[in-house]
Order: structure tokens, then C-alpha cells, then sequence
């Protein structure tokens, strides 16, 4: 359980980041950054996030012949689902960054207010305001998909339930799986609509 | 600005992967990595206490006990084990492994369990040999030796043509509960998983006939046959200390484990011509 708790709080930390990077590329005005960017977004919603596990974990063996510990195992995991979710976090970012008005940045303008601050200070406390629904649906996606490291041989929640089912061979262990599910994404829900609120000081 | 954490990223993604080359070769083994599928019972799965136990793990640590191995157990994707073996991330794989049909694809040890397939049926099914499938929905294990029987370049390729469906399942206890539920009419399988099952759930017969006879093996890298005579060596010594017999009693294995048959009667033959 610990486990997949894990897999859920590292993913969130390194993608949303890297999703905000990454739409920052995929809005630039550098053509190179913006293809490279594009495709990257393309090829990562494009692909099964479980190939993406297999290809970070075997790839270096495969690629360059390096031979993998087990340590690598979780490490490559986090990567695995960091680059994928920032994918997706990075097409919410933009959507909401595109969204602002054209006239605040005039107006921040006006006002003296550099580009990185008007940014931050400014559009990015809006954004952030605007996608939260959106992000909500993904990180709820992330505690699910979180069963998808078994592929990698990493024993999370889903995985041990599974194996405690084969061996006592009943399917209760996949009903307190469904509730460890249930209620982790209530507790989301829950925290996500919170903060949602909190943010909601114009209303 | 976007240039630095550009940088920032390359030199991140570098210095991960450098610390992935430096996973050193061990000329001095100390540690022993079991692959394995955890939902394989009798020979390994998760008892009651959260722990990795079964035939075949036990048979792994008193390997390890002998040699001074420190035994770590990797329950496995069965579907990427050829995967995990080949990028060296597990030593072997020891979990119930059919060496029939896949003589060439690894270094194998001794066999140590006669094993066959069967198939398993509600008792009141009506089924009662094998030319009584026909039409009838089968379940295996995907990726299994039942799998591979009944595909297309397998022995019982022709048996498998008169089935309904031949459904793949991810494991073995998924294709049990549907021949539960009653939606499919049969499941193939290896006899002492097929034991273990009926034992736990009433009213489940296994077919008289067999699909065929095989036997298990551990499976190591073709080019790590180093590390295959080591265990082979200690296999044998755990024969012979009665280590094997006593593990093959507690798991209900006794009629079925096979170690050092023919090849300890071989040495022996031997010694005596010697001394002769």
C-alpha cells in the first residue's frame, strides 16, 4: 500500500514540474523546441504507459548493453511515469496558459512588470485556478494506473492482492483492493475540491 | 533561462544512467536473484504472513544457506521473464519452469520435478476425456508450457483444434474463478498447481489423461553456465542430506520430485566400477 503511495507522491512531484517545462517548450517561439516538444507530447499519449515502463527499465540493456541492478527497478519506474504524466500535464498547462487574455500581459506591461514576473506573479496564480478540474481527472488516472509497475516486477497493492488471491484462492483480496482504490481517490477528490475553494477568493 | 534547465535535464538523464553502469559483475557472488511467479502455488507464492514461500523458494534458500548466498526473491512479470533474465536484473528463473520444448533457450540444471499437464473440470460437467473438449471454452496461463502444447507448432496441436475457444489467461487463479463463474468449461494446467486448486475449492476433478509428461528445470543464461553447475552441485548435495525429500513432503510434491534420480545412481555406478 506504501508502495503505491509512493509511486503516486514521486510522480506527482517530478511531472508536475516537468509538464510546465514542457509546455513552456511546446508554446515557445524557438520552432526546433516547439517540434521537439510536440513530438515528444505525441509519441508519450501515443504509446502504452506499460511499453514506456519496459522501454525505461530494459532500454539501457538493450540500447547500450549495461547490465541493470534491482535498484534501478523503482528509479525506473518514477521515470517511466514522470515522463508520461508531464506529457499530459504539460497539454493542460497549455490550455490554460492560452486561455489567459491577451490584454493582462499588455496591462503587466504597462504596469513595469518583466516578463518571468508577470508570468508568475501574475498569469500562472490563474492558471493554476482554471486547470485544477482537469488535473484533478489525472492525478485520480495516476493512483489507478499505479498497478501498471507490476510490469516491472515492482510488488504494489494491486500486484500483492493479486498474488494473496492466487494463494488462498479467493477473490476477497480484489474487494479490498477496490476499496483501497475507492477511498484513495475520495481522499483526492476531496483534497482537490478544498483547494479548489480555497483558491476561489474572487467569487 | 530555458537553455539552463535544458542543460539541467541532459545532465540529470546522464547522471542517472551513470549510476546504472556502475551495477558491478560480482566476481564474488554474494547474492542469489530468484525470479519467480508469486501467484504459482505450491511452488511459490505469498503465504499468510506477507511472505514469499513455496517449493521452489525454499529449495533457493537452502542453495543459498550452502553456498553463503544472501537469496533475494523477485516475484516476476511471467510474461517479461525472458526480459528480466537476459538484462541480468534476475539470476535465474526457478518457479515451476517446464524445460520441454525450451531445451535451446536457456542454461538448464538438473530436472527436479516429473511434472505433467492436465486439465481440470467441474466434477458434474459431463467431461471425462479428452475427446469430451470438443467445442468446449478451455483456459491456460499465457506465456505457460500448456500454452505452448496446445498452440499452433505444439504437441497437441490437434486437440486444441477441436476446443470452442482456447482463452489466455494472465494467471492461473483468474482462469479458476471463471470455471467457477461457469464461463469456461475447462482449464489446462500443471498437475501440482492443479492439486493445490482442488484441494482448496470442492467439486473439481482432474482429467485421467494427460496432455503430456514433463519436468522442471531452473533456468539460467546460456552463457552463465558457471553459476547452473554451482547450483547443480549444491541440488545434489541437498539430495543427499535429505533436504530435498523433507521439502518435497511438507509441499505434497513426494511422488513427483525427481532430483538426482539417474544421476546419483550414475556417480555411485561409477564409484563402485572404480573401485571394482
Amino acid at each position: 500500500m506504501l508502495r503505491s503511495m509512493g509511486i503516486f507522491a514521486l510522480t506527482l512531484i517530478f511531472s508536475l514540474p516537468l509538464g510546465l517545462l514542457i509546455s513552456f517548450g511546446r508554446m515557445s517561439k524557438n520552432r526546433l523546441l516547439r517540434t521537439i516538444t510536440k513530438i515528444y507530447i505525441s509519441v508519450m499519449r501515443g504509446t502504452p504507459l506499460m511499453l514506456q515502463l519496459l522501454v525505461v527499465y530494459f532500454g539501457p540493456y538493450y540500447l547500450f548493453g549495461m547490465k541493470i541492478g534491482g535498484g534501478y527497478r523503482f528509479t525506473a519506474i518514477i521515470i517511466g511515469f514522470s515522463l508520461n504524466y508531464a506529457a499530459y500535464f504539460a497539454e493542460i498547462y497549455r490550455a490554460g496558459i492560452e486561455s489567459m487574455p491577451v490584454g493582462q500581459y499588455e496591462a503587466a506591461q504597462v504596469l513595469g512588470y518583466g516578463k518571468i514576473s508577470c508570468f508568475f506573479r501574475i498569469i500562472f496564480p490563474q492558471v493554476v485556478k482554471r486547470i485544477l478540474p482537469s488535473v484533478t481527472n489525472e492525478v485520480i488516472t495516476l493512483v489507478k494506473d499505479t498497478s501498471l509497475s507490476f510490469s516491472l516486477a515492482y510488488a504494489e497493492m494491486f500486484t500483492i492482492a493479486k498474488q494473496i488471491a492466487a494463494s488462498q484462492t479467493t477473490f476477497m483480496p480484489f474487494v479490498v483492493a477496490a476499496v483501497f482504490y475507492y477511498v484513495f481517490n475520495l481522499v483526492v477528490a476531496v483534497v482537490m475540491e478544498q483547494i479548489e475553494k480555497r483558491l476561489n477568493y474572487y467569487q | 533561462m530555458k537553455k539552463n534547465w535544458m542543460a539541467g535535464a541532459v545532465a540529470a538523464a546522464l547522471a542517472v544512467s551513470m549510476t546504472m553502469g556502475t551495477v558491478s559483475m560480482a566476481d564474488e557472488r554474494t547474492t542469489f536473484t530468484v525470479g519467480f511467479d508469486a501467484e504459482y502455488p505450491p511452488y511459490g507464492y505469498m503465504d499468510d504472513d506477507g511472505e514469499y514461500t513455496g517449493f521452489d523458494l525454499e529449495l533457493a534458500q537452502a542453495v543459498c544457506d550452502l553456498e553463503g548466498w544472501e537469496l533475494i526473491k523477485t516475484p516476476i512479470d511471467w510474461d517479461s521473464k525472458d526480459l528480466e533474465l537476459e538484462s541480468g536484473s534476475i539470476d535465474c528463473i526457478w518457479s515451476g519452469f517446464t524445460i520441454n520444448g525450451r531445451e535451446d533457450n536457456y542454461a538448464w540444471s538438473y530436472p527436479y520435478v516429473d511434472n505433467s499437464q492436465v486439465i481440470v473440470v467441474a466434477e458434474d460437467s459431463g467431461i471425462a476425456s479428452l475427446e469430451d473438449l470438443a467445442g468446449k471454452i478451455v483456459g491456460v496461463q499465457a506465456a505457460s508450457a500448456a500454452l505452448e502444447l496446445l498452440s499452433e507448432d505444439g504437441d497437441q496441436a490437434d486437440l486444441a483444434a477441436t476446443f470452442g475457444t482456447l482463452q489466455e489467461f494472465a494467471d492461473y487463479n483468474t482462469a479458476f474463478v471463471e470455471l467457477q463463474a461457469g464461463s469456461i468449461d475447462a482449464v489446462a494446467m500443471d498437475i501440482g498447481v492443479a492439486q493445490y486448486q482442488i484441494k482448496e475449492k470442492e467439486g473439481y476433478i482432474i482429467l485421467e489423461e494427460e496432455l503430456n509428461s514433463e519436468q522442471y528445470g531452473i533456468g539460467f543464461r546460456l552463457d552463465d553456465e558457471e553459476l547452473r553447475d554451482t547450483v547443480n552441485e549444491a541440488l545434489l548435495a541437498l539430495v543427499e542430506d535429505g533436504t530435498v525429500a523433507e521439502l518435497a513432503e511438507k509441499y505434497e510434491l513426494s511422488d513427483m520430485v525427481c532430483l538426482g534420480e539417474g544421476i546419483l545412481d550414475e556417480a555411485e555406478t561409477e564409484t563402485e566400477a572404480v573401485t571394482e
